[in-house]
């Protein structure tokens, strides 16, 4: 049974969030808390209730914040009205994680007591120290063998700089402890303070389209308060609104009169796209407004780019409708049209980072229907031009002539690299090849190190992660930020199909690297491209010349020997099964190429 | 449009001995108790199908191996197809025989039950190939067959060869080849040996006990084969057939003209001219169902005129009244103009003389090259496929090799 929400004085008020690393736990101290709550009935209890997306559930990981209001009765006879606020698990999200934070004032440290921490713990940790949380550590799973909660204590003491005397030992998969993180929760956390008699000062953590209401922006009241029928006005962008509906999270939505200081939970007011009130804006009374905004407000800009073409050139239309409901979900998404001589007419659409193009592209496919063929994702470089002119360039094929070129600057991360001792050399190693330049390092424990790394962006888009975790057998956590452009000798790589170059596998490689890079990328296309009926070079050039060149032999035969009455059926639906995976193929020139054709840069 | 039906085919889900590669209806070990019931309702079946047959059709005795039914049973069989009307002075009655299964006296008597074609698979004559795959038979047994059959009286007789054995070479191929036309037989069928899922070679080929010769390998063998027949008096009239001109395989014409055949006995597959039906795979199954039937034939197309075609009312309440009654011992295919096109054409094109475009307008309405020729020019221009208009449009013996390529285009 649910009981009745009440609005409470702001010393009743908690807001938190969880910072944990990937399967540490969070997930699961989350449902456990709704359920201690009574937030949601046993029955009502989905696993991992607020993973809501389909795809968020399938990759374990949280894109999008979610937020819960629960009352907890607390020892002290009184109730609390808890508001939980959950973050995004993944550094392309890193701006939203922010906010969020900003939006509470306190959090919980969980960690695995059988791993420690980790590097993208440690960021986090340190975007909530920044934005003065009260931070509770929680050592997770304390019931399997292997957890060894004193020393994961010993690491946030001597890593992060926090008392963990008072850490909470829990195992969210029993229920171990968690009355103890509530009552945490109520005693260690500060109250929120604001005053409601000040003009309306609120943070938008995190905002959702929904078709019927518009965007709805997730809220964090600092002062003043919101009501149905109000004008507000959005600080960064400008844009005014009229209140239609204010609620709160339960976690489902549930529609309040008012929500005061402290308080969380969203408002509708027709807004048409999430770009009109972007994540990190401050919502002011348009009548009444605040003089000063919250600080921590930026767009998000994307950082890493590619080219979506449709399959079928007839889709275009619907691919640019679907791209532009996307974007009415997520301001980081953008995108412009574009034309490629091998795909036709597509869109250069920009990211926050891998993951948040994989998810989109997987949107696209999934609740659209859209056959898609992506080109290889690359950074946005910046080309200073020999008449001092510099030309950022999205997309290698519009690379600039060599000759026009003074030098090409790329952007740096600063990674953060957690890793057990035995593989310092091995990380070392690879950091140096992927031309990355050694920061410091320091002990993280005993037997865990953490290192530092400037690495060019475009590195970890290509394998630099997926190298870390097969030569660190999945020990290593990596987090990083982006840093700044730095000079780097690169040059753009064409690849050319029967003599014929195909601009959408263009890609920019560093100089040093590009006669090794042409060859496993010409390797890697023969064995991608079927035999057709005649041979296909497929050859890597520099310019003019070529660096790299390998066959693709014509086919011999295709055909079915044996076809009778008896058969007839079977072997027409053979046909038509050839058949439709050839419509999979995208015809370039004369050649048929797969789908993987366009990300084989990735896969060298 | 329904048609009368032009070939009759019977099948006999009966082997020795299963090959290793075979994945078709046929069984091995039932026993002789099975065999003899499969008779009884095979021919149960002949009396309750047997119409609409046109005077002259083709028979076809299939497998499984016909040839291991007794001649007794055979005679039964062919008994029944006469008393209904089936069997009436065939334009040619082919046996289908394993040659590990027949000697001089049967031979013998099939004549005697009027065949007139011998169609023996012997796929190799190298032993090693042949015991590879699980044939019961050796090579000089396949020759030996041969032999008798002629001595029997066959002139017609084919052989089936398959390229792409374990083991196989240019030169095995070439010495299988030359020593079967040298027989002077007048029909050779030349298949490629297809893995198929769920076959015992299956399971060899991924367990890395038997291995088949690679793309190129393979493409050369059946390139061997196209070369070495060139020059012998055995033509080449279909993408794997070649005869001695005027010794085509009438029967199997049929099918790559998309005319009716009559299917009899389990996994047959009969096709009106309108619709297609499967009977049932299992022995087991097929009987129940035959034994069970009581009412006369379901399936029986009537005599429609080509008018018909273009009434297309009437032409669907035809298709209506012959679909509606259940087909008891297997499933209907409901098959509808487009199928009806595609399947023709490229049927059609699997033979050498190609399509008749009069023909595909007459029967279709279809110009094949207003509705097609802008896919298939590209196959004009890279020489597998000819084009003369209002007459006719074949493949070249390049186009044979990439059938698959150009069939397609007809696929919807």
């Amino acid at each position: 049974m649910r009981r009745a929400v009440t609005n409470m004085q702001e010393s009743h008020i908690r807001n938190f969030s969880i910072i944990a690393h990937i399967d540490h736990g969070k997930s699961t101290l989350a449902d456990r808390l709704i359920e201690m709550t009574g937030t949601l009935s046993k029955r009502e209890m989905e696993d991992q209730i607020l993973d809501s997306m389909d795809l968020e559930r399938e990759r374990g990981i949280t894109i999008k914040d979610q937020a819960v209001r629960s009352i907890y009765k607390a020892k002290d006879g009184q109730e609390y009205m808890l508001n939980f606020i959950d973050t995004p698990g993944h550094v392309d999200f890193n701006y939203e994680v922010s906010r969020a934070l900003a939006a509470c004032e306190g959090a919980l440290l969980v960690i695995d007591a059988t791993q420690g921490i980790e590097a993208q713990t440690l960021a986090n940790v340190y975007l909530a120290i920044d934005n003065d949380l009260e931070i509770i550590p929680v050592i997770n799973k304390v019931d399997l063998p292997a957890a060894d909660p004193e020393r994961v204590k010993k690491e946030i003491e001597d890593v992060i700089g926090l008392d963990a005397s008072d850490a909470i030992l829990i195992s969210a998969k029993t229920g171990f402890g968690v009355d103890q993180v509530l009552e945490a929760i109520v005693k260690r956390i500060p109250a929120p303070s604001g005053d409601i008699n000040k003009p309306l000062k609120a943070l938008v953590f995190d905002s959702k389209f929904d078709a019927y209401k518009g965007v709805m922006l997730y809220l964090r009241v600092y002062d003043g308060s919101i009501k149905k029928g109000m004008r507000i006005r959005m600080m960064a962008t400008g844009s005014e609104f009229e209140v239609t509906e204010v609620g709160i999270f339960r976690p489902d939505l549930v529609n309040v009169d008012v929500l005061e200081p402290g308080q969380v939970g969203f408002l509708a007011a027709a807004i048409k796209t999430v770009s009109e009130a972007r994540v990190g804006d401050t919502v002011t009374d348009a009548n009444n407004p605040t003089p000063k905004a919250l600080p921590g407000y930026r767009k998000a800009t994307p950082m890493v780019f590619c080219g979506l073409y449709p399959m079928d050139t007839t889709e275009y239309d619907n691919l640019r409708d679907a791209l532009e409901k996307l974007q009415l979900n997520d301001a980081a998404l953008s995108f412009e049209p574009e034309t490629s001589t091998a795909l036709g007419f597509g869109f250069r659409c920009g990211f926050l980072g891998l993951l948040h193009l994989d998810v989109s592209k997987e949107r696209l496919a999934r609740e659209y229907g859209l056959q898609l063929i992506t080109t290889a994702p690359n950074v946005i470089y910046q080309v200073v031009k020999t008449n001092g002119e510099v030309q950022v360039v999205e997309n290698p094929s519009a690379f600039p002539d060599p000759s026009v070129i003074d030098h090409v600057e790329e952007p740096f991360v600063n990674a953060t690299i957690i890793v057990p001792k035995e593989y310092v050399g091995a990380v070392m190693e690879l950091s140096q090849d992927k031309r990355g330049e050694y920061g410091n390092m320091t002990y993280v424990e005993e037997n865990r190190v953490m290192i530092h790394y400037a690495l060019p962006l475009s590195e970890i888009i290509y394998d630099y992660f997926d190298k870390l975790k097969s030569l660190t057998k999945g020990y290593a956590s990596l987090d990083y930020e982006l840093a700044n452009y730095r000079p780097s000798d690169l040059v753009k790589m064409d690849i050319l199909l029967n003599g014929e170059k195909v601009d959408a596998l263009s890609c920019v490689v560093f100089q040093d690297r590009a006669r090794i890079r042409g060859r496993q990328l010409v390797e890697k296309l023969r064995g991608l491209i079927p035999r057709q009926l005649f041979d296909i070079p497929v050859q890597a050039a520099i310019g003019s010349k070529i660096i790299a060149r390998e066959d693709v032999k014509a086919m011999r035969k295709d055909v079915l020997a044996k076809c009778y009455g008896g058969d007839i059926s079977r072997k027409k639906k053979l046909l038509a099964k050839q058949k439709e995976g050839k419509k999979r193929m995208k015809q370039v020139g004369n050649v048929e190429l797969p789908q993987e054709a366009f990300m084989a840069v990735l896969k060298v | 449009m329904q048609l009368d039906y032009e070939g009759v085919y019977v099948h006999t889900p009966f082997c020795m001995q299963k090959c290793l590669y075979c994945d078709f209806a046929s069984y091995a070990g039932l026993g002789a108790s099975v065999q003899e019931r499969y008779v009884t309702d095979l021919c149960r079946e002949i009396r309750l199908r047997g119409q609409s047959v046109r005077s002259g059709a083709t028979i076809f005795f299939g497998g499984g191996t016909p040839t291991v039914l007794t001649t007794a049973q055979l005679t039964r069989i062919v008994t029944a197809l006469k008393q209904q009307g089936v069997w009436r002075q065939p334009a040619e009655a082919t046996m289908e025989a394993n040659p590990g299964t027949i000697d001089l006296a049967k031979l013998q008597a099939l004549r005697q039950l009027g065949f007139d074609r011998l169609s023996l698979g012997v796929q190799s004559l190298n032993d090693t190939e042949l015991k590879t795959v699980g044939r019961i038979h050796t090579a000089a047994q396949a020759l030996e067959a041969i032999r008798l059959a002629q001595q029997a009286g066959f002139t017609r007789i084919n052989a089936d060869v398959i390229t792409g054995l374990p083991g196989q070479t240019a030169a095995s191929l070439q010495s299988t080849l030359t020593r079967l036309v040298d027989t002077g037989l007048t029909h050779l069928s030349v298949y490629s040996l297809i893995l198929e899922p769920g076959t015992p070679l299956e399971k060899l080929v991924a367990a890395g006990t038997v291995t088949l010769p690679d793309e190129d390998l393979e493409a050369e063998l059946y390139q061997t084969a196209v070369e070495f027949l060139q020059k012998t008096t055995l033509q080449r009239y279909e993408v794997s057939n070649y005869a001695v001109p005027g010794q085509e395989s009438l029967h199997n014409l049929l099918y790559w003209h998309y005319r009716p055949y009559l299917g009899l006995g389990a996994a047959a597959v009969s096709f009106n001219g309108q619709d297609r039906f499967n009977a049932v795979r299992t022995v087991a199954a097929y009987c129940e169902a035959v034994e069970q039937a009581a009412v006369p034939a379901p399936v029986t197309p009537g005599i429609t005129t080509r008018a018909g075609v273009k009434d297309t009312a009437a032409a669907a309440t035809v298709a209506a009244v012959a679909t509606t009654p259940a087909y008891p011992w297997g499933q209907v295919e409901t098959l509808a103009e487009q199928d009806h096109l595609e399947e023709y054409l490229f049927l059609g094109l699997r033979t050498t003389a190609g399509l008749n475009l009069k023909e595909a307008w007459e029967r279709f309405h279809c110009d094949v090259w207003v509705r097609y020729g802008q896919e298939l020019q590209t196959f004009v221009d890279q020489g597998c496929l000819v084009y003369e208009p209002g007459r006719r449009l074949f493949l070249t013996s390049k186009g044979l090799r990439f059938g698959n390529r150009i069939f397609e285009v007809f696929i919807d």
